[in-house]
């Protein structure tokens, strides 16, 4: 893949496809309208923002030749661009899943050159990093598919965009896993070979969809799964050790609403406080099991129904204190 | 209630000695509550006398021409409609293609993994690698030996890890129900591979010595167990070095009769486990343990699994603090009050948490949950395909 520039066109080109990134575009006269500081700079740097624009496109090409990725971020400046000069205003971006040398740097450059205050903000690679940044806290996001393709955490990321900015994901893989089928039905599709980069513009079905699919809603639709299992749990608790005679269905049936429980809070893990919750979940199933194994064989229930109150009273102490 | 018609497969081929191991003894209890049949299945590597222990459970050798892994793909391949219940042990990798072959023919059929892992082996699992970590897909049930590792895996792995301990069949130690503490004599027992790097039996010997000096009645120290060229030598030089201690030191080899083994139990008041490493609790433990023997124990994974937390028996952390080891044993020594209570505690305790029926009564409820989930994915699976 290979970047070039002419007089009046950026190019991106791989064997015999080729794309026209942009074209340069006629410029008013803008003289007397001082107050855009992209103007201010335009006349301080003695370069316009056409040349500043071919520059980066041609340092972009120098910086990674071999990147899978080139296609991508070629694709993702002709995105940013139109933001970029829409108004004074200083832009916040953010990048997920972006090296942060080379191609950040490029378009920290281009965003200084255009308006000095705006930043481009590279997150780690880690679906939490978007805890860091607060809800409608950026104008642009460029989040990078390929480095996290869960759709829990692109709609975290999409919550980060104010209404009216773009959020941009894209991917150099060429196909899309089926999770985002829905989500990217939505967007404006911009490709060249394998890369792709889908445009969303920001508006309330999007912000009403990504609130639907994002982390928040995950955690609560486990939640609301182990409290529905709660109240039966505790009578069968209940019952189980004031009786250890109770049916084998009554303990077989404890025990499968704690599997699932168990099973649930592992899906919760990477949110719990307190991680030891699916093994507290465990030992009380096996209290469980040691109860109706013991009663079943006919030996002295006693300690395990000790062994159960104890596991029982820990478990729902550490499960109010996590969730409510 | 169901029945099911059980397997057990190794990793390698099985030796008499791990016939009555954990790796076969609780498939075998699982088979006497609720089996229809027992499978043992391997390449053949000597005799078997201690089958004869295991009425019912049924041997049967692959080819021996083949490789044990390769020909028990074969065997699984060709008699999965006569397995219901697959037991595999340790987590290996070269299990993957045979958990594969079984789970494809048979989706309903049950895997049991028991891992037999310690800390440092677990943490080194492959886990990134594709086929390995489908393996540990395709099993159903996991379980491992020591709750400290239990708790690693569930952060590790974020999938239950079901624990159960290394344990004792009761039916096969009829002289441990009438032992009583009065016949115990003033003994030290260990029982193991002497001077391996793992069983690190230089530590109790010097640790003993230390002991020893100190004591007012004298205590014997017994080792059990094959010898390594090494510890032959170190033992040589400690009756060297130390000629009054050195007549209290017992090194008997190996002890295959049973009987026999079984007295040095009944007579042993504190066993020592002086290990740097064990996968889960040694079945030795378990042993002792059922004659009342209080144990002392370095910090391996089962250590508070062993001592219910330092309840009925002790532990010292650092499997190279001689001083610390020696400290802890000379207190046992001294505290008869303790050992004589512990007595009972201890046998109180391997009843209630190691006794492999009462284990196989906790793996059964697992298991016949796992069929039902079984079998209503395989259900889901009918309709999704023809409706």
């Amino acid at each position: 893949m290979k970047l070039s520039t002419t007089d009046t066109s950026v190019i991106l080109e791989e064997d015999a496809l080729s794309l026209t990134l942009s074209e340069k575009p006629a410029f008013p006269d803008y003289t007397n309208v001082t107050a855009r500081p992209q103007i201010v700079y335009y006349y301080k740097e003695e370069e316009t923002v056409w040349e500043r624009y071919c520059l980066c496109v041609q340092r972009l090409g120098e910086s990674c030749p071999d990147d899978p990725f080139l296609g991508c971020y070629a694709l993702l400046l002709r995105q940013l661009y139109p933001l970029l000069l829409s108004s004074s205003q200083p832009k916040n971006v953010i990048a997920y899943g972006m090296p942060t040398d080379g191609v950040a740097q490029i378009y920290q450059d281009l965003m200084t050159f255009l308006q000095k205050d705006s930043a481009l903000t590279v997150l780690g690679p880690s679906p939490f990093a978007f805890t860091a940044a607060a809800e409608g806290s950026c104008h642009a996001l460029l989040y990078c598919l390929d480095a996290s393709p869960l759709l829990t955490a692109v709609c975290d990321a999409i919550e980060k965009v104010r209404p009216g900015g773009i959020f941009l994901l894209y991917t150099a893989k060429g196909t899309l896993p089926a999770a985002f089928s829905a989500l990217c039905a939505q967007a404006e599709t911009d490709n060249f070979s394998s890369c792709t980069v889908f445009r969303f513009s920001v508006n309330d079905a999007l912000l009403t969809f990504a609130g639907e699919n994002g982390t928040t809603a995950y955690v609560s639709s486990y939640a609301e799964k182990i409290f529905a299992a709660l109240d039966d749990l505790r009578n069968l608790l209940r019952k189980m050790t004031a009786d250890p005679s109770l049916a084998a269905d009554g303990f077989t049936y404890a025990a499968l609403l704690l599997q699932q429980t168990e099973e649930n809070l592992l899906a919760l893990y990477d949110y719990l406080e307190n991680d030891a919750l699916p093994i507290l979940t465990n030992r009380l199933k096996e209290g469980v099991l040691d109860l109706a194994a013991a009663a079943g064989n006919g030996f002295d229930t006693a300690a395990y129904r000790e062994k159960l109150t104890q596991s029982s009273e820990e478990f729902f102490t550490a499960l109010e204190k996590e969730f409510l | 209630m169901k029945k099911y018609r059980m397997c057990m497969i190794p990793a390698y081929p099985l030796e008499n000695v791990q016939i009555l191991k954990d790796r076969v003894i609780l498939p075998y209890v699982c088979y006497r509550q609720f089996g229809e049949s027992l499978t043992l299945i391997t390449k053949p590597a000597g005799d078997y006398p201690y089958l004869t222990y295991l009425p019912g459970a049924n041997l049967v050798f692959l080819p021996a021409e083949e490789a044990h892994m390769e020909a028990a793909i074969r065997y699984v391949a060709a008699h999965y409609n006569e397995i219901d219940l697959l037991f595999l042990f340790s987590s290996r990798g070269s299990y993957a293609d045979l958990a594969r072959t079984y789970k494809s023919l048979r989706p309903d059929g049950i895997i049991y993994l028991k891992l037999d892992a310690n800390i440092d082996w677990a943490n080194a699992l492959p886990l990134s690698h594709k086929p390995f970590a489908n393996f540990l897909r395709d099993c159903d049930i996991i379980s491992c030996e020591a709750r400290r590792l239990q708790a690693f895996l569930y952060k590790k792995w974020r999938r239950p890890v079901e624990y159960i301990p290394n344990g004792v069949y009761l039916p096969l130690y009829p002289e441990a129900a009438d032992v009583r503490y009065e016949e115990k004599e003033n003994m030290i027992l260990t029982v193991g591979r002497l001077g391996t790097a793992q069983k690190n039996t230089l530590l109790l010997l010097y640790a003993y010595a230390l002991a020893f000096v100190e004591l007012k009645t004298p205590w014997d120290l017994v080792l059990i167990g094959s010898t390594t060229p090494e510890f032959q030598a170190d033992h040589e030089e400690f009756c060297r070095k130390f000629p009054s201690i050195a007549p209290h030191v017992h090194v008997t080899g190996i002890i295959e009769d049973k009987q026999t083994l079984y007295q040095y139990y009944r007579k042993a008041k504190i066993f020592a486990l002086p290990s740097r490493l064990e996968g889960g609790s040694p079945n030795v433990f378990s042993e002792a343990a059922v004659f009342g023997c209080t144990v002392i124990t370095t910090g391996v994974d089962a250590a508070d699994d062993m001592t219910d937390c330092g309840r009925v028996g002790r532990i010292c952390a650092d499997a190279e603090d001689i001083e610390g080891f020696s400290k802890e044993l000379l207190a046992l020594c001294r505290d008869s009050d303790y050992l004589a209570r512990n007595f009972h505690d201890m046998r109180a305790y391997i009843r209630e948490c190691f006794d492999y029926e009462r284990l196989a009564g906790r793996l059964r409820l697992l298991i016949d949950l796992q069929a039902l989930k079984n079998n209503a994915r395989m259900e889901q699976d009918y309709e999704a395909v023809y409706n």
